[in-house]
């Protein structure tokens, strides 16, 4: 208890006497942090619209109008059967008409009430949430495309793989940067902090000739760096809201063409405590770095 | 206290710093080591303190052969000791009262013990009057004797010093070196390196002369 104290004071007492280059440690760590938590940001919230598309993926099996009793009882129990199936509802020609007649007022006043309805009767398959990401799916439409009584199936996966594969990308991108930055970011606290050692070389040399323990000659300059990170990680936490805050009615606007507004978050509240405690872990890391060579 | 048997240090290829250095000091002594700059003096205060190890033969102080101490063992052992620079090496940004204090508030000491024992070793040099000061505020003389303080203050029971008079007057010399006897006085083991033979001279004690890493 003394020991962290002590630390703390000495570290604090640092903090104060130099705020120019603490302020600049903070800010290359808060850099790392900010591009990492940015990169997280997004790929949260992508990963939320991916999810949310995905659970709402369909296979639309399009029937002919001659489809047999038998044919479709065989559908229905190869449906029954599929564990990617998560429900299914049919749509009968009259339902198809009347919803084109919803959709699509103008259209639909062209067609001859007296003529025959060109809709064709479809069972709408919703699948699993992560059916989509695996082969199963696709290995269903091939199965309903075969099976007699059906005319069509529309299974377009494409644009949600392009999604996810962005996202992946992005997420990638995100580490392999952030990476460099987190590199720099522990060799600027590592190199203020070494600014620290120096300054305060005459008094260390003192206290290791009086006998001080080493883990209160280096734990001064690792809290050091700790509170580098932690400071660096609360601002970049501070900036990542505020450009949230600006961007997000931006955003939510163009997602609420599609009805879901809602979808645009900020990091989750254990990802944002994570970003503040991984800045503290680097700055830890770099004053470590610093204070070995106290010897 | 001391005893040393054929110590020798060599630095590089072939250049010794000592050679062959068999000494022994006894408890509550007070011993100058003398010689000209290079003679030695520091490398025999380095080991004593357990800086350096030797090269060859053996450095014994209160019966530990300091060489095969562990590195806590060497914190321990230091704890013992107290160590006065020629430039002082008092902190800038501490008071003459943080300067002094600086190992017991690390060892965990409460502020109140460390205030005390702050006062009374402050008193005992005689700037007790000067705590609130910061080191630029005070004259050569005065740092020294807060230098001085700071060894004191673990109650050592021994004291090195390593050309504790080499940045001062002849006037404030004396002066410290009157500090210096008076610690003896009280039963601590006081080992000066100085070049000052006139300063040596005034204060009379057992000398030992070092001249290029050997005792003459």
């Amino acid at each position: 208890m003394h020991a962290l104290r002590y630390c703390l004071d000495e570290a604090f007492r640092t903090l104060r006497r130099k705020p120019g280059t603490t302020l600049l440690s903070m800010l290359t760590i808060a850099v790392a942090a900010l591009v990492l938590g940015g990169f997280l940001t997004v790929t949260v919230n992508l990963d939320r619209v991916l999810a949310r598309w995905s659970s709402t993926a369909e296979v639309s099996v399009y029937l002919r109008d001659d489809i047999s009793p038998d044919q479709r009882v065989a559908l229905n129990q190869l449906l029954t059967s599929e564990p990617v199936v998560a429900s299914r509802t049919f749509v009968s020609k009259a339902d198809a008409l009347g919803r084109f007649a919803r959709d699509f007022p103008d259209l639909a006043a062209g067609l001859d009430a007296g003529a025959e309805n060109p809709l064709p009767a479809s069972i709408e398959v919703r699948l699993q949430p992560r059916a989509v990401e695996g082969s199963a799916a696709e290995a269903l439409a091939q199965q309903l495309r075969r099976a007699p009584g059906v005319a069509d199936v529309r299974y377009d996966r494409t644009w949600l793989t392009r999604l996810a594969a962005i996202v992946s990308g992005l997420r990638w991108a995100g580490w392999l940067l952030g990476a460099v930055l987190i590199v720099a970011a522990v060799l600027t606290v590592s190199t203020v902090v070494r600014l620290t050692l120096y300054t305060r070389r005459d008094e260390i040399e003192v206290m290791q000739l009086m006998g001080a323990p080493m883990g209160l000659l280096r734990g001064p300059l690792v809290t050091e760096g700790i509170l580098h990170g932690g400071g660096g990680g609360l601002l970049a936490l501070a900036l990542l809201w505020m450009i949230y805050a600006t961007v997000r009615p931006q955003l939510a606007g163009l997602l609420s063409v599609v009805g879901q507004p809602e979808l645009v978050t900020f990091l989750p509240s254990a990802a944002a405590a994570a970003l503040v405690a991984g800045g503290m872990v680097l700055g830890g890391l770099g004053g470590w770095l610093a204070a070995r060579q106290v010897r | 206290m001391i005893e040393t048997l054929a110590l020798s240090k060599m630095y590089g290829r072939g250049i010794y710093a000592l050679k062959d250095v068999s000494v022994r000091i006894d408890k509550g002594e007070f011993v100058f080591l003398t010689g000209a700059s290079g003679a030695g003096k520091s490398t025999f205060l380095r080991l004593l303190l357990r800086q350096e190890i030797p090269t060859d033969g053996l450095v014994k102080v209160g019966g530990r052969n300091l060489a095969k101490l562990t590195l806590r063992q060497v914190q321990s052992y230091r704890r013992t000791v107290g160590f006065v620079f020629q430039d002082f090496k008092l902190i800038p940004g501490r008071t003459v009262m943080e300067n002094v204090a600086l190992v017991p508030r690390v060892l965990g000491e409460t502020s109140v013990q460390q205030q005390r024992r702050t006062y009374q070793v402050l008193k005992w040099v005689g700037l007790q009057h000067r705590m609130n000061a910061y080191p630029m505020e005070l004259s050569g003389g005065e740092q020294q004797r807060v230098a001085i303080a700071r060894a004191l203050i673990n109650e050592p029971s021994l004291v090195l010093a390593d050309e504790p008079t080499g940045n001062l007057d002849p006037d404030l010399s004396l002066e410290i070196m009157n500090l210096f006897r008076d610690i003896n006085a009280r039963g601590t083991t006081v080992v000066v390196a100085t070049h000052d033979r006139e300063l040596i001279g005034r204060v009379g004690r057992r000398t030992l002369t070092l001249d290029h890493g050997r005792v003459t």
